[in-house]
């Protein structure tokens, strides 16, 4: 092995720069990028021209995945034609209570108005599909395969069947990404169903728990009580389930209860996500447009002005 | 040896490509946490096996890339990357007199500043995901370091024979 034994002029050590200079010079211009992009979104085009670029690895990472889920499709004919029996009888289900639930929400937008506090509860709704999951493990990140061409923009809400699921961060014109409310960074207000508490539920990095930090010793919550979305904020659509409790703590010396719920959405399972649009133009900051209709979204205005002021 | 051999710039991009795509393969939550850092563990092999070709700054923008796909703070783990080669680079002459499975053991500490690096940064970020296991990837890219060593030199010797 040449330059072993050799001194630092040998041309295999021989670097042109020294890496003194180099890394110094490297971690003063990485810190001052971390925090322009901490900052503001200057830096979101370089993101996503790279992020295209980088398209065919993570298509490449995604194969084998896709390549055996298709062979067990391939294999389990028995349990495709099963599984299909039993969604047609839960379809045939949910269709009977969706006619009941249709009735209610008549009925209920009609006491509203009474209220004058009406909300529209008319929300327009997209499927996406989860391309992928983000990689590292101590973030909660999807990304879906609609973008801005479907009208989705940034800070829009995500649910699926069974609650929140977060909201979108990023949009290229033919993908989205979201955070997911797990994560850490990540904070939803919310109210207790059962007795229209107000707080906000937190993501703790683990994929099964929200954490809500800010209740006091005497607030009424128990384990079992559903949280859902309040509204608040006006990011996320009201009334949408979030979380379960499933422990509440009382911590000794400490005026806040030390409270864990768990997301009723399936995060780390099923492939499809629905994406919201409410029609409330504050929730539409960022000048999305609808999916449709436009036309009948402005004949709403009125209404939803009236919803606007509290 | 390698070392002493211009490998060529396509190989070490395919060898790259390679790491970042076993990096990102789909894997359930647990083996995600305690995957090995392959993409990591290529840069520095061809940081401590090609210094004149390979170094601070292309540790660097293979970090920014990895940031890109992760959604990271722009730079977070080209700076990691960065001062983990600039590590490889001030123990090079070292490492080059240890068999490759003597390497992994002194590699050790270069991985743990790595992601102590990330950990840091993530924790200034407010993004803390404080957690055990942050550091299992540190474990098992040593005990990878020796078979995934192995493997790039086998393709690096493909072509330079």
């Amino acid at each position: 092995m040449r330059g072993l034994a050799d001194d630092d002029k040998s041309p295999l050590l021989a670097l042109r720069v020294s890496p003194g200079i180099k890394i110094v010079t490297i971690i003063i211009v990485s810190i001052i990028l971390m925090m322009v992009d901490h900052a503001h979104d200057s830096l979101a085009p370089v993101r996503s021209t790279l992020a295209v670029a980088m398209q065919p690895l993570q298509i490449a990472a995604e194969l084998p995945g896709e390549f055996t889920e298709y062979l067990g499709h391939y294999f389990d004919r028995g349990e495709l034609i099963s599984d299909n029996e039993a969604l047609s009888q839960k379809v045939l289900l949910l269709k009977v209570r969706l006619q009941r639930l249709a009735a209610l929400e008549a009925e209920n937008e009609r006491i509203r108005a009474l209220l004058a506090s009406a909300s529209s509860l008319d929300q327009n709704v997209l499927i996406a599909r989860i391309l992928s999951v983000t990689p590292d493990p101590y973030r909660h990140y999807i990304k879906l395969n609609k973008g801005s061409a479907d009208g989705v923009f940034v800070g829009q809400a995500l649910i699926d069947a069974n609650g929140i699921m977060g909201q979108i961060t990023d949009v290229t014109p033919l993908d989205a990404r979201a955070i997911l409310i797990t994560d850490a960074n990540h904070g939803i207000p919310v109210e207790i169903n059962r007795t229209g508490l107000q707080t906000i539920a937190q993501g703790t990095g683990k994929s099964d728990q929200l954490r809500l930090p800010f209740l006091a010793n005497n607030s009424a919550v128990e384990a079992g009580d559903l949280l859902v979305s309040s509204g608040l904020g006006g990011r996320y659509p009201a009334g949408y389930p979030v979380a379960k409790v499933t422990r509440v703590k009382h911590q000794p010396g400490d005026e806040f209860l030390d409270v864990i719920a768990e997301p009723t959405a399936h995060l780390n399972r099923g492939r499809e996500v629905l994406l919201v649009w409410t029609r409330d133009s504050s929730l539409q900051a960022d000048d999305g447009p609808y999916p449709s209709d436009r036309s009948a979204a402005d004949a709403d205005t009125a209404v939803n002005a009236a919803a606007a002021a509290p | 040896m390698i070392i002493n051999h211009h490998v060529s710039g396509l190989l070490i991009v395919f060898t790259l490509g390679l790491g970042l795509i076993l990096t990102l393969l789909p894997a359930p939550e647990m083996i995600a946490a305690a995957r090995p850092a392959f993409f990591p563990a290529t840069v520095l092999f061809w940081v401590l096996m090609q210094p004149l070709r390979f170094g601070i700054i292309s540790a660097w923008c293979c970090g920014i890339l990895v940031d890109v796909i992760y959604g990271t703070p722009f730079s977070e783990h080209g700076l990691a990357l960065a001062v983990a080669a600039y590590a490889v680079i001030k123990m090079r002459e070292i490492l080059w007199t240890f068999p490759v499975w003597q390497q992994a053991l002194l590699l050790t500490p270069i991985f743990v500043l790595y992601e102590f690096v990330l950990f840091w940064i993530d924790g200034v970020a407010g993004a803390e995901a404080d957690q055990w296991w942050r550091w299992l990837p540190v474990v098992s890219t040593v005990i990878i370091w020796p078979f995934w060593a192995f493997v790039l030199e086998r393709i690096a010797e493909l072509e330079v024979g």
